[in-house]
């Protein structure tokens, strides 16, 4: 089966997931927005921007600062979910066999037909914040606040595809996808800095956080929200550290995966 | 009622990962939006607002909890085809998820637990230190009732048209933020209003409780929560009482909540 199909196949289903779950698309649409009202909300009932801005030691705008900070975890954690959550989906539906036992890898029907669902997710979240964000900020203010962001979101995808292949093949070994899924993504989440900031953390967790690819995707979408132009040495940095960790993490998973979906076919763990 | 109890505390073993997994995530997920909201909290007033925000978060858990725990399990049972079996039997079926209460404290009171331990790791601050325990008590039994009245109402709706459950997860997480208000907060002839809407009066006894608000309108919040807590459960009996002779009369359709 040609890769190209694989990709096809997976544009086709997020279509018809859309168009057949109408209140799953509305939720998308909604969900990104009440995070950030909640948040925010709740934010300035206990405090004030002047005590947020102290805590964070930048001069940052909160409202900026928690947009970036929701559209960057809004897609690290589709990335995580999305390829690692469709092992369970898989598995619930009875398909999991038959991805297994395709011409193509496991993790790579995984990740091809995944793509499309988070270019499409991120694309639909981008074009809701967009007209707050260009309100807020003017047009070429806001212009160049959103191209940060995206770049942020479409570097951040490359390691984290990496990351969450390793993921599945940990989730596939396991057989108990389900039960480590639901409380593994938000502490990813946590340790990497998505509502508070990772420096902010204790040094074990700072520690941890380093490695995980889903905290330079936020940071670098966080750098949006500096109060003037942020430095372009941090944003190069940054994406060195992305570009850095996508050839680890691609490369740790094309090792690891085979052996993984090996151990799986072995076990009949499907 | 000994063989729901015996049911729902054998299932809650069997299950006991799925359970583990419930109360780790549902702690980390509110441990996540919580951060970010304290950021804007000075220093010096952080553990009074962390306690405040720490005991809304419980009482928003238990709506939560109760309402997909108890009314979404509706789907489950009406998917393995107990209704009928129980309606033949002549045991309502409304009776079997009573010992949900069982699964859903469970959960309730392990996610209150670890999430304690989770801010006093990060913040340092005693969250279960409490200075009116009784008025505590009474605020969290009223909310209890309420939410499991709502459980239970949403449970007999869902025998007859479906629930979606991402729309009463975006309800419930409208509710945290009317919680989250302090009263003195609004305008002294919209605070008996504000005290009106469910939930909001037992969190109010709660947030006194901890200190964390000032003492006032004590009295109305009391006779406010139970006037709510009684409507709620007679509507929630009602609901089931319909539902009931809806199913007699139409048989079980497989909708339930989802």
């Amino acid at each position: 089966m040609a890769l190209r199909t694989l990709f096809k196949s997976g544009v086709v289903l997020d279509i018809y997931f859309f168009k057949n779950n109408r209140s799953a698309f509305l939720f998308t649409l909604i969900w990104p927005y009440l995070t950030l009202t909640l948040i925010i909300g709740m934010g300035y009932l206990f405090g004030s921007a002047e005590s947020f801005k102290q805590n964070v030691g930048v001069s940052v705008d909160p409202l900026m600062y928690f947009i970036a900070s929701t559209l960057a975890t809004m897609v690290s954690l589709d990335v995580m979910w999305g390829i690692g959550g469709s092992v369970l989906e898989h598995r619930w539906i009875g398909t999991l066999p038959y991805i297994l036992l395709s011409p193509n890898r496991t993790s790579i029907t995984l990740v091809l037909t995944y793509i499309p669902r988070y270019l499409l997710n991120a694309g639909i979240q981008l074009a809701e914040f967009a007209p707050l964000i260009f309100v807020v900020e003017g047009f070429y203010g806001g212009l160049f606040r959103l191209s940060i962001v995206i770049l942020a979101i479409t570097l951040g995808m490359l390691p984290l595809l990496g990351f969450s292949a390793l993921f599945t093949s940990f989730l596939l070994s396991i057989k108990e996808e389900s039960n480590v899924l639901g409380w593994l993504n938000p502490l990813i989440l946590l340790f990497s800095g998505a509502f508070y900031p990772a420096y902010l953390l204790p040094r074990w967790a700072r520690i941890i956080s380093k490695a995980l690819p889903s905290t330079y995707t936020i940071e670098l979408a966080r750098l949006s929200a500096i109060i003037g132009s942020p430095e372009l040495r941090k944003i190069t940095l940054l994406i060195g550290a992305l570009v850095a960790m996508s050839v680890i993490y691609n490369s740790a998973s094309g090792l690891l995966i085979q052996a993984g979906e090996r151990k799986a076919m072995r076990k009949g763990a499907i | 009622m000994k063989a729901v109890l015996y049911l729902h505390t054998i299932r809650l073993w069997r299950y006991k990962w799925s359970f583990l997994n419930m109360i780790l995530s549902e702690a980390a997920w509110v441990f996540l939006f919580v951060l970010g909201s304290l950021l804007f909290v000075p220093k010096e007033q952080l553990t009074t607002v962390v306690k405040g925000a720490f005991w809304v978060i419980v009482a928003w858990s238990m709506i939560s909890n109760f309402s997909s725990l108890v009314g979404g399990w509706m789907r489950f049972f009406i998917s393995i085809g107990m209704v009928e079996e129980h309606l033949l039997r002549g045991f309502s079926p409304f009776k079997t998820l009573l010992g949900r209460l069982v699964t859903g404290s469970t959960v309730i009171i392990s996610s209150l637990l670890f999430m304690a331990v989770l801010v006093k790791g990060a913040f340092n601050v005693d969250l279960l230190t409490v200075d009116q325990i009784a008025l505590l008590i009474i605020g969290m039994a009223l909310l209890a009732i309420e939410s499991l009245s709502y459980g239970f109402t949403v449970a007999a709706i869902s025998m007859r048209t479906s629930v979606p459950g991402n729309l009463l997860e975006i309800l419930n997480l409208g509710v945290i933020g009317l919680m989250m208000i302090p009263i003195h907060s609004l305008p002294e002839r919209t605070r008996l209003i504000y005290l009106c809407i469910p939930y909001t009066a037992p969190s109010h006894l709660v947030k006194i409780a901890i200190s964390s608000v000032p003492p006032e309108l004590v009295r109305e919040a009391l006779i406010l929560s139970t006037m709510v807590c009684v409507t709620m459960l007679i509507f929630a009996i009602l609901a089931m009482k319909l539902a009931n002779l809806w199913i007699k009369k139409n048989g079980v359709k497989a909708i339930g909540f989802w």
